[in-house]
């Protein structure tokens, strides 16, 4: 018994040195140094694509929030104005040479629903195209009375306030209408017009 | 004396609901105006975005806002050219008494009016002097009621971290 005791740990006593022995070995050995280098390449290029496909996974979840906040905007703005009642007043300009814009007045039905006052660097965005939506509300259908005034710097930089006024008839559906400043170049005025989309 | 006390509580009670108001702004986004400044032109506070932002509620008759005004002056020359910005909203009636206060004074930073009180009421403004400071988001950061020497200190502090955000 005892004897069978002995040989069992003399033969694990020798494993175990056997495998020191191949342990110490190994950096020694060409082929066994390769293989580690292509496994560690391989984790490598693992990790790489796992941060690719987190980093794409970022971005879907970045344009998702994008889809949703665009359509929680469309919702609610749905919800606020109906397209049956809403009308919105839109302000352009075209050239700008004898009116520069300082403000516009706003008056639906005599309630006065906006008055807004243009920064310099506004007044270059209508100057150069730009259309800008000045007011939405929602309103009945039938006909309803627009007074817009505009103040700004006329003719000879003199300060200069004119209105324009229109009736207008609501029908279903939503109405949009744009106060247009315009140069008259015969006499040498602004012209202040006020148009429906269609 | 029992009417006395309860005059004097409710007096504290509505300057501390006032306070509480404009308080509560802290951390949300500061209201969107745009006035007419002393030089004629037309400002909004959006237009600032990118830049630090003391917005400094003002009246002819306030003694601690003629006090404070040339202070804040100082702080817009020094941090002018860093990106810190400093508007000086009147709530004055009459704009010429203003405008004559601020030659008196001879600060330079832009002073806009607000004779139709739109933008006090839009930032709770229920005593003089109010400052408020607005972060590079377009986020109010800090909000003081009224002024004490010394508050300048606090209002330096400020600026400098939030420039440095």
């Amino acid at each position: 018994m005892t004897k069978s005791l002995i040989s069992l740990f003399a033969a694990a006593a020798l494993a175990i040195g056997s495998a020191a022995v191949a342990q110490e070995a190994a950096p020694m050995d060409a082929p066994s140094a390769m293989a580690d280098a292509m496994t560690s390449e391989a984790s490598e290029s693992e990790s790489r694509q796992e941060f690719r496909s987190l980093d794409q996974d970022v971005q879907t979840l970045k344009k998702e929030v994008l889809d949703l906040n665009r359509d929680l905007f469309l919702l609610e703005e749905e919800l606020l104005f109906p397209a049956n009642s809403q009308v919105a007043f839109f302000i352009s300009m075209d050239v700008g040479e004898y009116f520069e814009i300082d403000s516009v007045n706003i008056k639906v039905d005599g309630k006065e629903v906006a008055n807004y006052l243009y920064t310099a660097r506004e007044v270059d965005a209508l100057i150069r195209g730009g259309v800008h939506r000045v007011h939405m509300a929602n309103l009945k259908t039938g006909d309803h009375e627009l007074i817009a005034i505009f103040t700004g710097k006329g003719p000879h930089v003199r300060d200069y306030r004119r209105g324009a006024t229109m009736t207008f008839d609501k029908g279903i559906g939503a109405k949009y209408l744009e106060l247009e400043i315009t140069d008259r170049v015969k006499k040498q005025q602004p012209e202040f017009v006020i148009k429906e989309w269609e | 004396m029992k009417i006395r006390n309860s005059i004097f509580g409710l007096v504290i009670c509505v300057f501390a609901a006032s306070s509480l108001a404009s308080s509560g702004m802290e951390g949300q986004p500061a209201p969107d105006f745009a006035l007419k400044s002393s030089t004629g032109e037309n400002m909004r506070l959006s237009e600032h975005r990118g830049d630090v932002v003391m917005i400094n509620f003002w009246a002819t008759w306030c003694g601690p806002c003629r006090q404070e005004m040339p202070l804040l002056d100082e702080l817009y020359t020094r941090y002018q050219r860093v990106g810190f910005n400093l508007l000086g909203v009147n709530i004055d009636d009459d704009s010429g008494r203003a405008m004559k206060m601020i030659e008196e004074l001879g600060v330079n930073f832009p002073v806009l009016f607000d004779a139709r009180k739109e933008v006090s009421k839009l930032y709770f403004v229920e005593a003089m002097p109010v400052t408020v400071l607005v972060d590079r988001e377009g986020n109010v950061r800090h909000v003081h009621h009224g002024y004490k020497p010394g508050y300048e200190e606090k209002y330096l502090d400020q600026i400098r971290s939030l420039l440095r955000e």
